[in-house]
């Protein structure tokens, strides 16, 4: 079985993986480069490349994308006829009506409430999802089970296996960017971007969004450009008078081309986040003349130019797990404050991000999807709040061809729980692989006696974004 | 070119077919001694040519000497020999060198730190919880020196396994035992609303089934949780059989002391916190009063509707009133002490002066292992985020439960019962299990219970499972340990996959010697530095990793065969520890307390919970990687790098990727940037100013050999060509020699065993 499976792997690996290489793969699953090289998708792929926007802390659904009347018309009263109402602080509230109006926005005519008027400027591009929902009620268990598809600590994250699957088309930069919160890393943290039981090459790699992007890019002060080209040249020259003596080494040779490559990214990777480099119309279209917008603005802008760049999966995150309540989305005191705060940093970024891609030709093959660990509860909490809800919860995704202006799924009248074609973080992770031309069920990868999916024995496509 | 490899899988392939459900496939089958050819006198190159022979190809020639001690020393202690032990070694013309050179190694505490290392890996060990609040283990260092400590005493492996799985219930269990149980805990726990999530509990059972069968039997019983094993004879009904086993166990961190001090402990806590109970008692009616003020004030900043539903009188509120007030009675007030009389401040702060006056006569806590007992989970004491809040708290049935959380001596104590899931899914209890182990093992005349016969309450089904496991009649158990240490000499086990000997993993390359060896080890009182000196003493090891002829790269380019020794490269923690012990700056401290290696700042902001303590970079940190702190939430970015596995999950073998930001970690990484100076300046203190002797010491010093003719040439050139582009430096020659180091400590032939 597991035999049968690594030969298709080096199969689908086609011309990509030389000869040389083989039997490195072989023998240790020792990879060429950091970049693993490009491979082949198991189809045709729609998109090349995925941004991901994360809303750390759970956006709630009813405030944004899932008008409820019926909460203004039932008001203070309980939620009833769901069995308990299980939250996660404390005890439940009564329903509380959105301290948000809603409108309709685009041809589509999508219900967008006040918070995102410049993503409803662009509705006619994304397909809404209003029937998100997961398992856990736990921040970072919330957490892994959309960025890694369990939610037990470990697992490779969606990232992890997308650059697994298709490798890199860039090869002196990273294939799998994250660029947190300036104000700090999400719930979970480093778990949300981890390679899990995948090599090492497969993990995010965290860039700052200005500044040397990587860790360890350049030689500390001191040492000059030219004394590390003379220490590299020195290097390469010992290192093949070592490897010729192993001929049948292909890690060793590895090895080399590797410093070169590093050699390489020290100079790119700080071109790829030199956002002075664009024009003051693009500044202001992300939103950089604003120092609201101005954080999330960077991160969004820096996506960009890394996927021009060739690089497969990208993760903002928006939100740091710092102060609770107000650093993240987590609005258990004072849902107005906090949601109007945080909608602020990133409609006006957001919008940005899909013109920008849609006027340079990107947006067709490039997947965009915003979304959030869990939604929040139709009820209040102590009158001004809202808890945790995995029952509903809504995302978007926009580009690879999706068809926009489409609302997919519905919750129930109070928006407590996914309703109609209800959609799990499999179905959702299957769906995503299945635009980058992967197949869910084929991407395997043995590890301690079986073959691991992202999906497990779980994920139904949405059939309204593949088509 | 792939001709050895393709049969391996026409082997798998064609096995596929036969049914493993009868337990007749091989690993399921004591392995007997077979017949060694009796070409060579070490039973391990008999084998192993027997096999090069038939594909027509014969073993490299013997690697040099300066190669063998290397080898020896980075293999055994992951530190490279100095220079002196180099031309000892090679002075040292006498049969049976490097026999004595294996002997003195593995009487090296070093051993055990590096060996140590490799079961830390199976046992998915870590010095903090993971999750959401990453919690750290004060305690797990213990765990790790144990098992240090082990392999160091090469305790014979069946009571290694004994007293990982039970040691607590082991006849006189001692200190070692008892702090060997944390097997159990050092894998990833929530740690958090424990109580009202117990479906936390089964992950954790899960964890200890599945890392118990992986790390000592090679099998992955967790797939029939949920159902039948697909691959392997495993019914579902086995797993919930191991699950008793495990059921009954609670956290429980022994203490490391005499009973007598334990009670005397006891009694000093107890005394001081009635004596101050009465102060906090007296504290808390002062300030209620004013924190029922503060909350008025609060409660009148909230709009009317929320004013309304908390005053309304309680039988006249509606029923959205009710459930509102509820909340918002939860809320605390502001800064109520600035409400307080001046009077009344003055006492309570006086009453707290005394309470923290009486409690600094607390003694100071016993040392305690982080390991598990048998008890009653459902009585486990409220820990972080557990509250009594409608909703929350503890969702255990307490109908049958007993009267402690840990058993009292005397008193009856029913275990908690443990039950058939169907599908795996805790709400869905079937029928009541009784412990047992995998039926296609059967039971080898083994107990499924063996409790302590000296009163101490447990019921003894650890016990019994580790008797089991240890039996020399469990077919699996030398055989899995067998080949992790031969994975671990020559890079890959008989078995490729070594915690998988089913039908999902491979067929071992080498059967008849596999047998052999775990006969051979059961024999030898389970000892691990017999395995050792067996597997390095034969020439198969010693042969030089170089391939004159090209047919061996033809006919077998991925090695399998063992044609000539297999190169491999350093782990993280090792290339750390190597470059250390070349600066000179490696110290030695074992043992106790993790430290934490300085990390840049911006990698500890990703770090949001648990802890990464700042240590200032010097030789409080310049202790061996194992030591360092093992944090689930954020790697130290030099061992993630270089493929540090994910501690959530046991890990059977590293994986070895070669990525460019390792070289960015050896260029530019201000730790080796700042070793490789060091490194220089012993070369320099040790060679004087001539060009020649530095190159000679520097490569003595890292790579164990001198320099060859063409090696002096250009690397004098290199210092020279330095010494003119660092014209102007305070000392060029000093400069030229530190990029010559930095240099070296980049190799390739420096990262990996030779």
């Amino acid at each position: 079985m597991k035999t049968i499976s690594r030969r298709d792997l080096l199969f689908s690996a086609g011309g990509g993986i030389g000869g040389v290489a083989l039997a490195s793969l072989l023998g240790s699953d020792g990879l060429l480069a950091a970049a693993a090289p490009s491979r082949n998708a198991h189809f045709k792929p729609r998109a090349k490349a995925v941004i991901s926007l994360f809303m750390t802390g759970g956006v709630s659904h009813v405030d944004t994308f899932d008008p409820k009347p019926a909460l203004a018309k039932h008001h203070g009263q309980p939620l009833t006829g769901f069995g308990e109402i299980v939250v996660r602080q404390g005890y439940p509230g009564p329903l509380m009506k959105s301290p948000f109006q809603f409108r309709k926005y685009g041809q589509c005519g999508m219900e967008v409430s006040g918070l995102f008027p410049h993503v409803g400027s662009i509705a006619d591009e994304i397909a809404l999802i209003r029937s998100g929902w997961n398992k856990s009620n736990d921040h970072v268990l919330a957490h892994y089970e959309w960025n890694t598809g369990s939610l037990l600590m470990g697992h490779p994250s969606l990232g992890s296996w997308v650059t697994y699957g298709l490798g890199s088309e860039n090869k002196s930069l990273p294939s799998y960017v994250v660029i947190y919160d300036p104000r700090g890393g999400p719930n979970a943290g480093v778990a949300n971007w981890n390679n899990g039981y995948l090599p090492a090459a497969y993990q995010g790699t965290v860039f700052r969004p200005s500044g040397d992007p990587i860790l360890d890019l350049r030689p500390p002060a001191g040492i000059r450009p030219e004394q590390q080209r003379a220490r590299l040249d020195h290097l390469a020259a010992l290192n093949e008078e070592h490897a010729a003596r192993y001929p049948g080494s292909s890690e060793l040779s590895a090895r080399i081309a590797s410093y070169e490559l590093a050699y390489q990214m020290q100079s790119r990777a700080p071109e790829a986040v030199e956002l002075a480099k664009e024009s003051p119309a693009t500044h202001k279209l992300y939103g950089l003349d604003d120092p609201v917008t101005e954080p999330f603005g960077r991160q969004c802008l820096l996506a960009r130019r890394l996927v021009e760049r060739g690089v497969r999966f990208v993760q903002l995150f928006n939100g740091a797990k710092l102060r609770t309540d107000i650093d993240d989305w987590d609005a258990h005191g004072n849902l107005f404050d906090n949601h109007s705060a945080h909608a602020r940093e990133i409609d006006r970024p957001i919008a940005g991000l899909i013109r920008d891609l849609k006027q340079r030709g990107l947006l067709e093959d490039t997947l965009v999807i915003w979304h959030s660990e869990f939604g929040r509860m139709p009820i209040s909490q102590k009158g001004l709040g809202r808890d945790h809800n995995p029952g509903a919860m809504s995302f978007w995704m926009a580009g690879a061809g999706i068809r926009g202006g489409q609302i997919i799924g519905e919750t129930d009248e109070f928006g407590y729980k996914a309703t109609r074609d209800p959609v799990s973080y499999h179905d959702l992770h299957a769906t995503i692989l299945h635009l980058m031309g992967l197949d869910h069920k084929r991407l395997t990868y043995y590890f301690n006696g079986r073959q691991m999916r992202l999906t497990d024995v779980h994920g139904e496509l949405i059939r309204d974004i593949v088509g | 070119m792939i001709r050895v490899a393709t049969i391996l899988f026409l082997a798998a392939a064609s096995l596929s077919a036969q049914t493993a459900a009868d337990g007749n496939w091989w690993a399921f089958r004591k392995p007997v001694r077979p017949k060694a050819p009796a070409t060579q006198t070490n039973p391990v190159d008999a084998f192993i040519d027997a096999r090069l022979q038939e594909s027509g190809l014969a073993r490299a020639p013997r690697a040099s000497k300066e190669t063998l001690v290397r080898r020896a020393f980075l293999d055994l202690t992951g530190l490279p020999p100095a220079p002196e032990q180099v031309d000892a070694f090679v002075r040292d013309t006498a049969p049976g060198a490097f026999a004595k050179l294996v002997d003195r190694l593995l009487a090296s505490s070093h051993y055990g730190e590096r060996w140590g290392r490799h079961w830390l890996d199976v046992a998915r060990y870590a010095d903090s919880g993971g999750y959401e609040q990453d919690f750290t283990y004060p305690n797990a260092w213990r765990y790790r020196d144990y098992v240090i400590r082990s392999f160091n005493q090469d305790k014979p492996y069946d009571q290694f396994i004994r007293e990982q799985i039970a040691g607590d219930e082991l006849p006189n269990a001692g200190y070692d035992a008892l702090i060997a149980t944390g097997f159990h805990r050092v894998g990833a726990t929530v740690g958090f609303r424990e109580k009202d999530n117990p479906e936390y509990r089964y992950a954790y059972l899960d964890d200890m089934i599945g890392t118990t069968s992986r790390a000592f039997l090679g099998l992955t019983v967790a797939c029939a949780r949920c159902h039948d094993h697909k691959f392997d004879p495993i019914p579902q009904r086995d797993y919930y059989k191991l699950m008793a086993v495990f059921f009954p166990y609670i956290n429980y961190d022994h203490p490391l002391a005499p009973p007598d001090q334990v009670t005397a402990h006891e009694a000093r806590v107890r005394d001081v916190e009635s004596r101050t109970a009465p102060l906090k008692a007296h504290v808390r009616r002062i300030e209620q009063p004013y924190k029922d003020q503060a909350f008025e004030q609060r409660l009148a900043t909230l709009p009317a509707d929320i004013q309304a539903a908390v005053r309304t009188p309680e039988e006249q509120r509606t029923p959205g009133q009710k459930l509102l007030a509820a909340q918002v009675l939860t809320l605390r007030g502001g800064n109520y002490r600035a409400l307080m009389t001046p009077a009344d401040r003055n006492e309570v702060d006086t009453l707290n002066r005394q309470i923290r006056d009486i409690e600094k006569e607390l003694p100071r806590p016993l040392p305690v292992a982080m390991g598990v007992r048998d008890g009653d989970y459902r009585l486990a004491p409220l820990g972080p985020g557990d509250d009594e809040a409608p909703g929350k708290g503890s969702k255990s049935d307490l109908s049958e439960a007993n009267e402690t959380y840990a058993p009292l001596a005397g008193k009856a104590y029913r275990p908690p019962r443990s039950f058939f899931l169907t599908r795996g899914d805790s709400l869905s209890p079937a029928e009541e299990m009784q412990p047992g182990f995998l039926g296609v093992l059967t039971d080898l005349g083994v107990q499924t219970a063996m409790p302590p016969s000296d009163g101490r309450i447990s019921t003894g089904r650890r016990r019994a499972l580790a008797e089991w496991i240890a039996s020399k009649d469990n077919p699996l158990t030398a055989r899995v340990m067998v080949n992790r240490i031969w994975q671990h000499h020559f890079g890959r086990g008989f078995v490729r996959t070594p915690s998988n000997f089913g039908r999902m993993g491979w067929r071992p390359s080498h059967p008849q010697l596999l047998d052999w060896m775990a006969v051979e080890f059961m024999e030898s009182g389970w000892s691990v530095k017999h395995l050792h000196r067996m597997i390095m003493n034969s020439e198969t090891y010693q042969q030089a990793a170089e391939h004159g002829a090209g047919k061996a790269l033809e006919e077998d380019p991925d090695n399998v065969l063992l044609s000539r020794f297999p190169q491999r490269r350093l782990e993280g923690e090792a290339v750390r520890d190597v470059i250390l012990a070349v600066s000179g700056n490696l110290n030695p401290q074992p043992g106790g307390p993790a430290y934490f290696p300085p990390v840049p700042d911006r990698v500890r902001k990703g770090v949001y919970k648990g802890i990464w303590e700042i240590q200032e970079d010097g030789p409080a940190v310049w202790r061996r990687g194992v030591y360092s702190y093992y944090k689930r939430g954020m790697k130290y970015p030099m061992f993630e790098v270089f493929d540090q596995p994910d501690p959530n999950m046991s890990c059977e073998s590293r994986t070895v990727s070669t990525v460019p930001t390792q070289a960015l970690t050896l260029m530019n990484n201000e730790f080796t940037v700042a070793q490789a100076r060091h490194f220089a300046a012993r070369t320099a203190r040790l060679a004087g100013p001539e060009q020649s002797a530095q190159v000679r010491i520097a490569y003595r010093l890292a790579l164990s050999r001198d320099p060859s003719e063409r090696e002096m040439g250009a690397n004098v050139r290199f210092l020279n060509q330095r010494m003119t582009a660092h014209t102007g430096a305070a000392d060029p020659a000093e400069e030229a020699l530190s990029d010559l180091c930095a240099v070296i400590l980049n190799l390739n032939e420096f990262l990996y065993i030779p």
